[in-house]
């Protein structure tokens, strides 16, 4: 064992961690909330299902942290941690770095996934857009072209959702309950990962999808 | 109690083992597996298991505190050592765990506001550099090389992984200790073979068989470790 893996020298600063045990204590109320939305989880969960079951892909996208959001959201869906669940078409619209940078440097960084979704997506395709303010303008313009599209669009958002949830652009808005950034990212990665596993549960339920074209 | 609720061995990030059947998955959903089709039942299940996640991300991350508090605390002073000293932090992991890094890195270098941002960089960014060592050598090299190329004696590496068993991560560790890193690994389960690492200096494992709880425990020691490193470097720098 190595010196850091000892616990801390006495006399060094805050010996007990208590900023630490501060830091994760902001978490609690925030993460606890989240409980009491979770009908409006199981909604957007069921329909994404018959989405996928249409058909249908999703397509997940954000800046900045959310950037790696919607990459971790593409990867869950399309290569499942769990043997045996089956790969559902998604991608994620941060990783074209070429087509990323073109459409800012031309048009504008609130077009980057709007353009995407217009050449990419299909009317029965799933949008994930993914803000920790809910006003980044690139996701809201990514939301915007999807919903008239005719996509299923759902936000993950926080605090009062900003501009995304204003303009009422998401058929499913899941707000983490903080206006700390930190604290609805980690509110978002137990949400995309519980409407991973209810699409899954809803999938193994086809009677309550509807008909569907996927076998 | 854990929440991954589903059944069959995790691929990906490989755990030592798989701790659920297909058994536990019924007990989560029994209406669903009672042959029932109606939609309000299925709604309900679907609440009651989400309540139930949140319930268990909570425990975690109160139990990773109580453990952890003190050493994460120590482990942020002595990485405000290293970027006082010029460090940089490298920041690796695969699949969710690489978007993990990211996000890592990203926080560091570019937090926002008036929050001073910290030289960091991610290792499995660049797709380039990624594929070429996969293919002309092995996922193995992967991070050990980039470290081998870009570390410094004063810079620091992070690695996640949920199993703490995968293999470029335990040879990137020894490469950066080898090379005078500092190392610290994020873990799950029981900390895997990072656990039996000498070349980590800093473990800090969520004791979950939960693959989504450990991600989601994990992000919050990442920030709050970043919270500390930043708080940290900024009292030094304001009262020198």
């Amino acid at each position: 064992m190595r010196p850091g893996q000892q616990a801390p020298q006495a006399g060094s600063i805050d010996p007990a961690g208590s900023g630490a045990v501060a830091a994760f204590g902001r978490r609690i109320a925030a993460t606890s909330e989240l409980a009491e939305r979770a009908g409006a989880i199981a909604a957007a969960a069921h329909a994404m299902a018959v989405r996928f079951h249409q058909g249908g892909k999703l397509v997940a996208f954000g800046t900045g942290p959310a950037s790696t959001d919607a990459q971790h959201v593409a990867v869950e869906f399309v290569h499942p941690v769990i043997v045996g669940k089956r790969a559902l078409p998604a991608i994620c619209l941060t990783c074209d770095v070429a087509t990323i940078t073109a459409v800012a440097a031309e048009t504008g960084l609130a077009e980057i996934f709007a353009h995407q979704v217009d050449r990419l997506a299909l009317p029965a395709d799933i949008a994930i857009g993914i803000s920790a303010d809910g006003n980044c303008p690139a996701v809201l313009g990514g939301l915007r072209v999807a919903r008239a599209r005719g996509m299923l669009t759902v936000a993950l958002v926080g605090g009062d959702g900003g501009a995304i949830a204003a303009t009422g652009v998401a058929d499913h808005l899941l707000a983490g309950a903080s206006g700390d950034p930190r604290i609805v990212k980690e509110i978002h990665v137990t949400t995309y990962h519980v409407l991973w596993e209810l699409v899954h549960v809803f999938f193994e339920q086809p009677g309550v999808l509807g008909p569907g074209i996927v076998a | 109690m854990d929440g991954a609720p589903i059944g069959g061995a995790p691929i990906g990030d490989t755990p030592i083992g798989d701790t659920h059947s297909a058994g536990s998955v019924e007990s989560l959903y029994p209406f669903i597996y009672s042959g029932t089709t109606d939609l309000s039942d299925v709604l309900g299940q679907a609440c009651a298991s989400t309540v139930a996640k949140v319930a268990e991300i909570t425990d975690l991350r109160a139990r990773i505190c109580a453990r952890d508090a003190a050493r994460l605390s120590e482990c942020a002073r002595q990485a405000a050592d290293r970027f006082d000293a010029g460090g940089r932090l490298l920041v690796f992991g695969n699949g969710g765990s690489a978007t993990d890094a990211q996000a890592v890195a990203s926080l560091f270098l570019h937090p926002g506001g008036a929050v001073p941002p910290l030289p960091a960089f991610s290792l499995a960014g660049d797709t380039a550099v990624v594929t070429a060592l996969a293919n002309d050598i092995g996922v193995e090299v992967i991070f050990a090389r980039q470290i081998a190329a870009f570390g410094r004696p004063a810079d620091i590496a992070l690695g996640l992984s949920t199993s703490g068993n995968s293999a470029n991560l335990l040879t990137a560790f020894d490469e950066a200790s080898r090379r005078g890193l500092m190392t610290i690994g994020l873990a799950g389960y029981d900390g895997g073979k990072m656990a039996e690492l000498d070349s980590l200096d800093y473990l800090f494992v969520a004791p979950s068989s939960s693959i989504h709880r450990i991600q989601e425990a994990q992000t919050t020691t990442y920030h709050v470790f970043w919270e500390l490193t930043v708080a940290e470097v900024g009292r030094r720098r304001r009262t020198t």
